[in-house]
C-alpha cells in the first residue's frame, strides 16, 4: 500500500481505526433520521472487536463508515491513519481493497463463480499476483476454512454456512488489516454460528487480523475481547474504557 | 485489473451472467440476431439490385454515360419518361463533329446516337371496320351477312345512343346533339332494314357520316420512338433481339416496335385478355371461387361480337362446327355462333388450355389479331415543337425486345425508328427543307424568318406541306392523293423506300447519344474528358451517367437504399430502447451483486467493462447466428432466384428473377451495426450500474 500510515509498530498507541464525533443522518422523506448521533471510537490494530446492541440501534450504519462504504454526516473517520471523507472514490476503493475485507450477513457471493473464483476475484482486482501464486493462496485458504473439497462449488451448491466460509475466505485472502463483519451469524444456525466465529477469532489470533463485527448474538458477544454497546446511535458501554477505568481504579 | 486473467474473468463472468439471465439474454439476443439478418440480407439484396439494374440499364439504352446538348430545358429520362414527348433536351445539331470528339476519348468503345419523340397512331374504330365489312356484304349481295351486320351496327348505335344523349345535357350545342339522337334513332327503326335493301350505297354513305363520326375515334396508340443508329445500336446493346419480323435493312427507313408493347397494346381485345389469364393461370391463379377473375371471363366473352363480324360468311359454320369439338359436350344445344362463342370464350379453370390453344389454332388466323401488324404500313403523327402535326408513312419491319426484360414495360416502352424518320417525326428541317423555305423567304421577301415561322411556312396552310387537317391524310412525299386511293395507298406505295447512305442516316440532328466504354470505372475521367473537350470546341453538351439518364428507375436503388437504411435506423432504435430497457432492469436486480463487488474494491470501470461485455458477446454470437442465417437465406434465394413480381423489378433485377449474392462487406457492415447496437444500447445501464453505491451491499437479501 502506497499510503504512508503509521503502522502500529512505529507508534504501538496509535489506532488503526479512530473515530472522533461522528453523526450519521439518513434522509427519510422530508425528515431525517439521525442514525449515529456523535460517537467517538478507537480501535487498535489486532483487536477482536463486537459492536452489540439491538436492531436499529445504529450497528451497521457505523460499520458502513469503517468501512469506507458510507460516508459520514459530521465528524472524522480516520482508517489506517487515513480521513476518508477527503478521499475520492477511485482512492476509497483502492483502500476497500487493499485494507479491508468484508463479511455480510447474507454471505454475498457472486452466484456465477464457484467458491475458488469467488475468493480469487480480490486478488485478481489487485493484479499483482500470478496465477500459481494465487492457486496457492486461494487454495490454502479455502482448505483453511475446512473447504479444501469443495472449491469448485458454486454458491448455491453450497450450505449456508459453507458460503459464510467461502465469504471469510474471500475476506482474508488479501491479507487485510481490517475485516468488517456485519452480523455474520445472523442467516446460520447456532452451532454454525459458532463454529464461524470459532474460525474468526483463529485467524485472528494466528494473522493479528484486526476483526469488528455487529451482532446481537450473546454466544457471540461473549467470545469478543471487546464489546462496544451501542443504543439509539450513541456508544452505551465499550469494555476497553472499562478496562482502562477498572485500571485506574 | 490490467492483467489477461482480469479479461478472461470479466468473460467467463459476462458469459454466465448471460446464461444466468437467460430469458433477457434470449430477448436480447433474438432482437440482434434480427437485425444483423436483416443488415446483412437486406444489404446483399440491394448490392445485388444495384449491379442487375446497371448491368441492365446500361446495356439496354443508356450505355455507361449520356450526352445531350446543354441547352436542354428538361433533364433526360430514357426510361419512364412522364411527358409526351414534351421534354425538352436541345439538340445536338451536328452528331458527326460531336461524336468524333467523343470517339477519340481513352476508354469510350462506342457512341450511339439518339432521339427521343412521341408520335401517335390513329387505329380504325369498330364501327369504321363494321361499316367496312357491311359495304363488303352489300357488294357480294350476301343478305344474311347484311342482317347479322346490321344487327351489330344497332348493338353500337344503342350505346352511342347513351353516350349522345348523356353528352345533350351538357353540349353547348343541343341542336347539333338533337340530330345525332334522330340519326340514332333512324338506324334502330325497322324502316332501316328496307332502306338498306333498296338503296345500300345511299344507307352505307348514312352510316358513314352521320354514324360513325359519332363514335370515339378507333383506339389512339401512342408511340414513345427512339430514333437511333440501329446498327450501331444493336451491335452495342446486345441484349437487343429481333423477335418477330426482321431487323430494318441497312439504309432503309422505319419502326421497331417493343414486343411488350405490340403484344399489350398493339393486340386485339379478346387475344390480349386471354393472354392476359394464361399470365394468372401460370402464376398459380384459379378462375373459380375468385370473383374479380370470373368477371374477367364473362366480361371478355360478352366480347365475341369482335371475333364474329370479322368472320368472312363462309367461315362461321365451319369454325362452329371446330369450336364445338372443341367444347365436347360442353358446347351448347344452340346452333347461333354467337352463342356458340360466347360459351366458348366463357372458360373455367379445366377448360382454359384446350381453348387458348384452340383460340389460336382456329380463330386466330382468321382475323385480325395485331392492329399494327409486322410487315404492313403505318401513319405515324409527330407533333413539331410548335404545335403542327406530321404524318408519315412508315414499314413495321420487326418487333424487338432485351432479353431478360422481356417482362418489363419500363424497358418496353420505346419503339426504335432509324434517325431520318425521327427527324421527321421530331420537326426538325433537313438541308433540303431549309433550302425549301429559303426560296420562300425570297419569294416573300421577308428578311428574317424564325423557326416557329418557319414551320408554319412550310406545314402550315398552303404551305408545302399543307394544312393541319389534311397532313393526315398527307404522306410525307410530296404525291397528292385522292381520298378513295388512300387506304390502299397507304400500304403500297406512299413510303419512302429509298435506300440512304449510312453518312445521311447518321449525321445531322441528334438529341442525345449512349456513351459505352470499356470499363465503367473510367466513367467520372470519361465525363470530366468530355466536358472540357465540350467546353473547349464549343460542343454545347453535358455529360450525366447511366444512373441519372435513365430516370426515376436509375434513382430507384437511391430510394430502396433510402428505406432499408430508414428500416435499419428503426429497428436500430426499437432494439436500442428494448435493449436499454431490459438491462437497466437487470442492472436493479443485480444491485447487490454490484454493491458487493464494488465494496470489496471493484472500480466503476470494471463494472462498466462487466456490462458491455456481456452485450458485445451477446452480440457477437446473435451477429453470427444471424449472419449465418442470412448467409443461407441469400444463398436459398441465390439458388431459386427472387422472383421479379412487379413490373419495374424485372428492370431492375435484369430479368424475371434475381439471383441475389453475398459479399464479405454485407457481413462486415452486420459486425458493425450489431457491435454498434450493443455497445450504445449498454452505455447507459452500465453506466447506471457503476452507480450503483456499494453500501447496498450491506442491506442485500440473498
Ligand atoms: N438507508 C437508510 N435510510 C434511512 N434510514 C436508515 C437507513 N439505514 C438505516 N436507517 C435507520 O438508521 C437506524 C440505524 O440502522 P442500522 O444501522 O441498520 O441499525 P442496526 O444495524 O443496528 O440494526 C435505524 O433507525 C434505521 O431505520
Ligand atoms: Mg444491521
Amino acid at each position: 500500500m502506497a499510503n504512508p500510515s503509521p503502522g502500529p509498530s512505529a507508534e504501538p498507541s496509535a489506532p488503526i481505526v479512530s473515530l472522533c464525533d461522528v453523526v450519521k443522518d439518513y434522509p427519510l422523506g422530508k425528515l431525517t433520521v439521525r442514525a449515529i448521533r456523535g460517537v467517538d471510537l478507537d480501535i487498535q490494530a489486532g483487536e477482536f472487536t463486537v459492536i452489540a446492541g439491538p436492531s436499529g440501534s445504529g450497528k451497521t450504519t457505523l460499520l458502513n463508515m469503517i468501512g469506507c462504504i458510507d460516508t459520514a454526516t459530521s465528524g472524522t473517520v480516520l482508517v489506517g491513519g487515513q480521513d476518508t471523507a477527503k478521499l475520492s472514490d477511485r482512492k476509497l476503493t483502492q483502500l476497500r481493497l487493499d485494507t479491508l475485507g468484508f463479511i455480510f450477513q447474507s454471505f454475498n457471493l457472486v452466484n456465477v463463480l464457484d467458491a475458488f473464483q469467488n475468493v480469487q476475484f480480490p486478488l485478481l482486482l489487485q493484479g499483482t499476483y500470478s496465477a500459481a501464486e494465487r492457486k496457492d493462496m486461494v487454495e490454502g485458504l479455502l482448505q483453511r476454512v475446512g473447504l479444501g473439497d469443495q472449491i469448485h462449488k458454486r454458491p448455491n451448491e453450497l450450505s449456508g454456512g459453507q458460503r459464510q466460509r467461502v465469504a471469510i475466505a474471500r475476506a482474508l485472502v488479501t491479507t487485510p488489516r481490517i475485516v468488517l463483519a456485519d452480523e455474520p451469524t445472523a442467516n446460520l444456525d447456532s452451532k454454525t454460528g459458532n463454529d464461524i466465529v470459532d474460525l474468526m477469532r483463529e485467524l485472528n489470533r494466528d494473522e493479528g487480523t484486526t476483526f469488528i463485527f455487529s451482532t446481537h448474538d450473546q454466544n457471540v458477544i461473549d467470545r469478543a475481547d471487546r464489546i462496544v454497546r451501542i443504543v439509539d446511535g450513541l456508544i452505551a458501554d465499550d469494555t476497553a474504557q472499562q478496562r482502562v477505568q477498572d485500571a485506574g481504579a | 485489473m490490467n492483467s489477461l486473467a482480469t479479461l478472461r474473468v470479466l468473460v467467463e463472468m459476462a458469459i454466465r451472467d448471460l446464461g444466468a439471465h437467460w430469458v433477457k439474454s434470449l430477448i436480447v439476443g433474438s432482437l440482434l440476431a434480427f437485425g444483423t439478418f436483416l443488415v446483412v440480407t437486406g444489404g446483399a439484396l440491394l448490392d445485388s439490385i444495384s449491379t442487375s439494374m446497371e448491368e441492365s440499364i446500361t446495356s439496354s439504352l443508356a450505355g455507361h454515360l449520356q450526352v445531350y446538348s446543354a441547352d436542354a430545358e428538361d433533364s433526360l429520362e430514357l426510361f419512364g419518361g412522364t411527358g409526351m414527348g414534351s421534354a425538352d433536351l436541345g439538340e445536338i445539331d451536328e452528331w458527326g463533329p460531336v461524336r468524333d470528339t467523343i470517339l477519340g476519348i481513352e476508354h469510350v468503345e462506342h457512341a450511339v446516337p439518339m432521339g427521343i419523340t412521341q408520335a401517335v397512331v390513329f387505329g380504325r374504330s369498330e364501327i369504321d371496320r363494321v361499316l367496312e365489312a357491311l359495304g363488303e356484304a352489300v357488294d357480294e349481295g350476301d343478305v344474311g351477312r347484311q342482317q347479322a351486320l346490321l344487327g351489330h351496327v344497332r348493338t353500337i348505335a344503342a350505346t352511342l345512343r347513351e353516350e349522345v344523349e348523356s353528352r345533350s345535357i351538357t353540349s353547348s350545342d343541343p341542336e347539333r346533339a338533337a340530330e345525332d339522337l334522330a340519326a340514332i334513332e333512324e338506324v334502330m327503326s325497322a324502316d332501316f332494314d328496307a332502306r338498306l335493301a333498296e338503296d345500300p350505297g345511299e344507307a352505307l354513305i348514312f352510316l358513314d357520316t352521320r354514324i360513325a363520326p359519332l363514335a370515339q375515334d378507333g383506339q389512339l396508340y401512342y408511340l414513345r420512338c427512339i430514333g437511333t443508329d440501329l446498327d450501331e445500336f444493336s451491335e452495342v446493346f446486345d441484349r437487343f433481339r429481333i423477335v418477330d419480323g426482321q431487323m430494318i435493312p441497312e439504309g432503309r427507313r422505319g419502326l421497331l416496335l417493343s414486343k411488350r408493347f405490340y403484344e399489350i397494346w398493339g393486340k386485339m381485345t379478346i387475344a390480349r385478355n386471354l393472354d392476359a389469364f394464361e399470365d394468372r393461370i401460370e402464376e398459380g391463379k384459379r378462375i373459380a371461387g375468385d370473383a374479380t377473375f370470373e368477371n374477367l371471363v364473362k366480361a371478355n366473352a360478352a366480347q365475341y361480337q369482335r371475333i364474329l363480324f370479322q368472320l368472312e360468311p363462309g367461315e362461321v359454320g365451319p369454325l362452329m362446327t371446330t369450336l364445338k369439338g372443341v367444347m365436347g359436350t360442353a358446347a351448347p344445344d344452340s346452333e347461333a355462333p354467337e352463342e356458340i362463342l360466347e360459351a366458348f370464350l366463357l372458360v373455367d379453370d379445366d377448360t382454359f388450355a384446350a381453348r387458348y390453344a384452340a383460340f389460336y389454332e382456329h380463330i386466330a388466323p382468321l382475323i385480325t389479331i395485331y392492329e399494327l401488324p409486322v410487315g404492313g404500313v403505318i401513319t405515324l403523327r409527330g407533333f413539331t415543337k410548335s404545335g403542327y402535326m406530321r404524318a408519315l408513312n412508315v414499314r413495321i419491319w420487326g418487333t424487338y425486345e432485351f432479353s431478360g426484360l422481356e417482362k418489363s414495360d419500363l424497358a418496353g416502352a420505346s419503339n426504335l425508328v432509324d434517325l431520318v424518320t425521327f427527324r421527321d417525326l421530331y420537326g426538325k428541317m433537313s438541308a433540303a427543307q431549309q433550302a425549301e423555305l429559303e426560296d420562300i423567304r425570297v419569294e416573300a421577301g421577308i428578311a428574317d424568318v424564325s423557326r416557329d415561322d418557319a414551320e408554319a411556312a412550310l406545314f402550315g396552310e398552303g404551305g408545302l406541306f399543307g394544312s393541319q387537317e389534311r397532313t393526315v391524310e398527307e404522306p410525307e412525299e410530296e404525291e397528292l392523293v385522292e381520298e378513295e386511293e388512300l387506304d390502299e395507298a397507304v400500304s403500297l406505295s406512299l413510303i419512302d423506300d429509298r435506300v440512304y447512305s449510312k453518312a445521311e442516316m447518321v449525321e445531322g440532328m441528334v438529341l442525345n447519344a449512349a456513351v459505352i466504354l470499356d470499363d465503367p470505372v473510367h466513367m467520372p475521367a470519361v465525363t470530366a474528358e468530355i466536358e472540357s473537350l465540350a467546353e473547349s470546341e464549343g460542343l454545347g453538351l453535358q455529360v450525366v451517367d447511366w444512373q441519372t439518364a435513365a430516370g426515376i428507375v436509375g434513382q430507384l436503388t437511391y430510394v430502396l437504399r433510402g428505406v432499408l437504411l430508414v428500416a435499419i435506423f428503426v429497428i436500430f432504435l426499437v432494439t436500442l430502447v428494448i435493449i436499454n430497457n431490459t438491462m437497466v432492469m437487470a442492472t436493479m436486480d443485480r444491485t447487490t451483486e454490484i454493491g458487493t463487488m464494488r465494496a470489496i474494491g471493484a472500480q466503476r470501470r470494471f463494472v462498466i467493462v462487466l456490462f458491455l461485455l456481456e452485450t458485445v458477446i451477446l452480440g457477437l454470437i446473435s451477429g453470427a447466428i444471424g449472419g449465418g442465417l442470412a448467409i443461407a437465406f441469400v444463398g436459398w434465394l441465390g439458388h431459386v432466384g427472387v422472383p421479379a413480381v412487379q413490373d419495374i423489378l424485372v428492370l431492375l433485377f435484369a430479368g424475371p428473377r434475381l439471383y441475389p449474392t453475398l459479399s464479405l462487406g454485407n457481413l462486415l457492415t452486420g459486425v458493425v451495426v450489431v457491435t454498434a447496437i450493443s455497445l450504445l444500447s449498454t452505455l447507459y445501464p452500465s453506466v447506471l450500474a457503476a452507480r450503483v453505491p456499494p453500501v447496498v451491499a450491506m442491506r442485500g437479501k440473498e
